[in-house]
């Protein structure tokens, strides 16, 4: 490690001792992406919970419901999105008794921000992306990174195969870099979210051995939240 | 009267007999002595309307500072100990903050108005486990809230015990009980703001000792369209010039 650290030094060293480095964090895989339209939002993320060559399962729900308008999709370290989407859950039950009312969307992501912020120099090694129906009835997404980095975007893809993912929305979602003949882009359908939200999972689990197994999608209205499985490869 | 009182007024947290906190009513008792603050909300918006008591001719008036800002969308006014009056003001003015910083919106009045309620409480012989100094009185004030959530307008009232309820209309100060009967007698929900501007003045005009003039008043207004606005001192001549 460091150039002036004792294992430079033969004369120092105790034979059978060894240093084990703290080393807090594992990645357990899995993706995420959420597209947002104009009344309605649509969240999804693969099952398969991983550690190496190893699946730890392949029926993992990475989406967090939230509120019955807002849902969160976490990966990265398990255990973290465990404690992060735990307190997460506190928090917004406890703003439910101080201010007699569910939390918004966007308070929800503001806090979700200063949550991880918080942890600045120990951070939660996640991947989020929260979806949700905004105070104006509008779909939502926003993304973070690992120390809580906030951005409000129309579609986004995370975890493991996020960059895999993310240039499919930009060309399929983004409508980016094509000629549309001066046209504008045709209005985005529920349908049609939850269609490439589906095929960008089958690619993904073709090149990602991380992400596969199934897809959950949870499709976000006013009126509620509806959810839909898709089976993936299983290798 | 207050020989047989005494027995309780020594810990401030002592219930008598009774049932009643002394000290605590005795803060609500200090508030009459405070100047006279008139809230009204009406469908446009609410006024908050204090008068101000010059009692020298060399004291500058626009010191006196009886309606503040706490954040764009609430203001207060205060009646009763003034130093007693920032300290509360300075809470909700930094809960207000948070919770923007928090959770990205605007507090709600009545969450705001629990806030400083919560700390109005905090008075008792023994300070927090965290070594904080104990505060060994109730506040001296009492607080009209007035502010919009979701464009609406909303009048909020606190007083020493921490109590604070939803009014239409609320009178606090010297001149609030024969204030609030003249509230009770001509207040209209349907009444617009303009009216309501002037049942403050006229209000007033009849429990102050001293002419009513632009200089010992303060008018503000909490509208959903221009939130907090103080009223310069031509407009507050001009809307007392206006009075029936």
């Amino acid at each position: 490690m460091s150039s002036l650290g004792f294992e430079q030094f033969p004369d120092y060293q105790v034979p059978g001792v060894s240093h084990a480095d703290f080393s807090p964090y594992e990645s357990n895989g899995g993706s995420i992406v959420a597209i947002a339209g104009e009344d309605f939002v649509v969240i999804a993320a693969d099952t398969r919970l991983s550690s190496g060559y190893n699946i730890h399962t392949r029926t993992q729900n990475k989406l967090f419901p939230l509120s019955n308008k807002t849902v969160l999709a976490s990966t990265g370290c398990w255990c973290d999105t465990l404690s992060l989407t735990g307190l997460m859950k506190v928090r917004m039950q406890s703003y439910e008794h101080t201010h007699l009312k569910t939390m918004t969307t966007d308070a929800v992501a503001q806090m979700l921000s200063i949550t991880m912020y918080n942890r600045r120099f120990f951070p939660y090694y996640v991947s989020n992306i929260l979806a949700g129906i905004d105070k104006d009835g509008k779909g939502v997404v926003f993304s973070y990174d690992p120390i809580g980095h906030c951005e409000r975007a129309t579609y986004r893809a995370g975890g493991t195969a996020g960059s895999l993912l993310q240039p499919v929305l930009d060309n399929q979602i983004g409508y980016k870099n094509m000629n549309l003949n001066g046209e504008e882009p045709p209005v985005l359908t529920k349908d049609r979210a939850v269609a490439v939200a589906s095929d960008t999972f089958i690619s993904a689990a073709e090149r990602d051995i991380y992400t596969g197994d199934f897809v959950l999608i949870n499709i976000i209205t006013a009126d509620g939240i509806e959810t839909k499985e898709l089976q993936l490869r299983q290798d | 009267m207050f020989l047989t009182r005494s027995e309780y007024d020594r810990g401030v947290n002592t219930f008598s007999p009774e049932g009643r906190l002394f000290q605590v009513e005795y803060a609500i008792e200090a508030i009459k002595l405070g100047s006279t603050a008139i809230g009204i909300c009406t469908k446009e918006g609410v006024v908050l309307a204090v008068e101000k008591r010059i009692t020298s001719p060399l004291m500058v008036p626009s010191s006196v500072e009886k309606i503040v800002e706490v954040d764009k969308h609430i203001g207060c006014a205060t009646s009763g100990l003034m130093a007693d009056a920032r300290t509360l003001i300075e809470r909700a003015r930094v809960e207000c903050q948070n919770h923007w910083f928090v959770y990205n919106e605007r507090m709600s009045i009545e969450s705001c108005a629990q806030a400083v309620s919560t700390l109005a409480i905090q008075f008792g012989d023994s300070g927090d486990s965290d070594g904080a100094a104990a505060m060994s009185r109730p506040f001296g004030v009492a607080i009209l809230f007035a502010g919009v959530e979701n464009k609406k307008p909303q009048l909020w009232h606190m007083d020493p015990s921490g109590t604070f309820v939803r009014h239409s209309a609320k009178a606090i100060g010297s001149g609030s009980e024969g204030a609030q009967q003249n509230l009770q007698d001509n207040f209209t929900p349907e009444m617009s703001l303009k009216d309501a501007i002037d049942l403050c003045l006229n209000t007033l005009k009849q429990v102050m000792e001293e002419k009513l003039s632009s200089t010992n008043v303060e008018v503000m207004t909490m509208t959903a369209e221009k939130e907090y606005y103080m009223f310069s001192k031509q407009e507050v001549e001009e809307h007392i010039s206006n009075l029936a």
